[in-house]
């Protein structure tokens, strides 16, 4: 009986140093994912927008927020931004918004244009990217755990606190009920 | 031992048998979440190239081939060296200057039409599976002879079928002899190469 015990204690020891060991983000490809950065608050980082002005992401404290990393050579990226567009028009007024974090390595010079002239279709009508877009880089991608793939999004809550995590494309009715809760949420005091 | 002894004894091991099965649980569902973050492959692990040389010796003065070839992992494409969309990386190769070697010429494969997930309407004009480049040189009578170097460097940008990996470089070194002019060099590879010739 006490070997028996004994092994079951053992299993024990492994599953917490099992459960322990696996710190690292997890993430699903196309869906939300548990992640060891949901839970804990946003990470300190100032982003630079086409302007050139600084956007500490610290700033958007008391909105819901959904940064998305994309970059202009992504394809699935590309393919998602009119459910963006649609998002920041239906919450932008609502204390929600989207912060587009642009990872392409040339910067200011492809995502401008980008930015400026790309046309997607929402809703049957021709809309240019309708929410605030920055500049990222690696510095910034490690901040938020190392970024592996794109596009991938981070929902914040009023609070600052990272709620969901997303690798792959963004299910519309998803986000939908996901940023209402967060917006029913009552804001940070 | 006791009657009140005993139950304890009893509490207790059922105590450890719950925590130990919620540990262990604990470590299958942590053990899953490591294979779903392992399902995304760093960028350079996508592709694997590997280089033939189309003459062995290399003559000094003559032109010969080399063939890149590029396996690609399963559930992966890459962008043709001709993708449609302006803004999408195409997949290239380049020399680095190498005294007495001349790159002539390059010769990527077509790309193949394909739709994704992301892309159900729109195909896209990628790479799979293995493929080759070719790329035609020239050695001059400046060309080191004996053991020979030609570092090349694929640059390339992968997807699956919902997210993209960020474009990246992977040296590609290419290695063989150059003999003094007039030594008759012998073909190799040329099932490689003429099924590359084939594709292109």
């Amino acid at each position: 009986m006490r070997k028996v015990f004994g092994g079951i204690l053992g299993l024990a020891l492994a599953g917490v140093l099992g459960v322990a060991g696996c710190g690292h983000n997890t993430v699903s490809a196309g869906s939300s994912a548990g992640s060891s950065s949901v839970g804990l608050a946003e990470p300190q980082v100032t982003f630079k927008d086409l302007q050139g002005a600084s956007v500490p992401l610290v700033s958007l404290k008391g909105k819901v927020v959904l940064v998305n990393f994309w970059a202009t050579w992504c394809d699935p990226c590309q393919a998602e931004i009119p459910t963006l567009i649609g998002l920041q028009q239906k919450y932008g007024d609502k204390g929600f918004t989207l912060l587009g974090v642009a990872m392409d390595d040339d910067g200011k010079s492809v995502v401008e244009p980008f930015v400026q002239k790309t046309e997607f279709t929402v809703d049957g009508q021709k809309r240019t990217m309708n929410y605030p877009i920055v500049l990222g880089d690696d510095a910034i991608a490690q901040k938020f755990g190392g970024l592996i793939g794109y596009p991938i999004s981070f929902l914040i809550s009023r609070d600052g606190t990272i709620q969901k995590k997303y690798l792959g494309m963004l299910n519309a009715k998803e986000m939908d009920q996901q940023i209402e809760s967060l917006l029913s949420s009552a804001p940070a005091s | 031992m006791s009657g009140k002894q005993g139950s304890r004894r009893v509490a207790w091991r059922a105590g450890v048998l719950t925590f130990a099965i919620a540990a262990c649980l604990g470590s299958v569902a942590g053990a899953i979440a490591a294979r779903q973050e392992s399902a995304l492959p760093k960028p350079s692990a996508v592709v694997k190239p590997s280089a033939y040389v189309s003459l062995e010796p290399v003559p000094r003065g003559s032109d010969f081939e080399v063939a890149v070839v590029i396996e690609i992992a399963r559930g992966f494409h890459v962008n043709s060296h001709t993708p449609r969309d302006p803004y999408l990386i195409p997949t290239t190769i380049k020399a680095q200057p190498t005294a007495g070697l001349e790159i002539s010429g390059t010769k990527y494969p077509k790309g193949r039409d394909e739709k994704f997930a992301f892309s159900p309407d729109k195909p896209l004009d990628v790479y799979t599976g293995s493929v080759t480049i070719l790329l035609h040189v020239a050695s001059r009578a400046s060309a080191h002879l004996g053991a020979n170097r030609l570092p090349l460097t694929l640059r390339y940008q992968a997807c699956n079928d919902s997210a993209c990996l960020a474009p990246v470089n992977v040296p590609v070194n290419v290695k063989f002899d150059l003999a003094p002019a007039g030594t008759k060099g012998r073909a190799v590879h040329s099932e490689i190469f003429a099924s590359a010739s084939a594709s292109h």
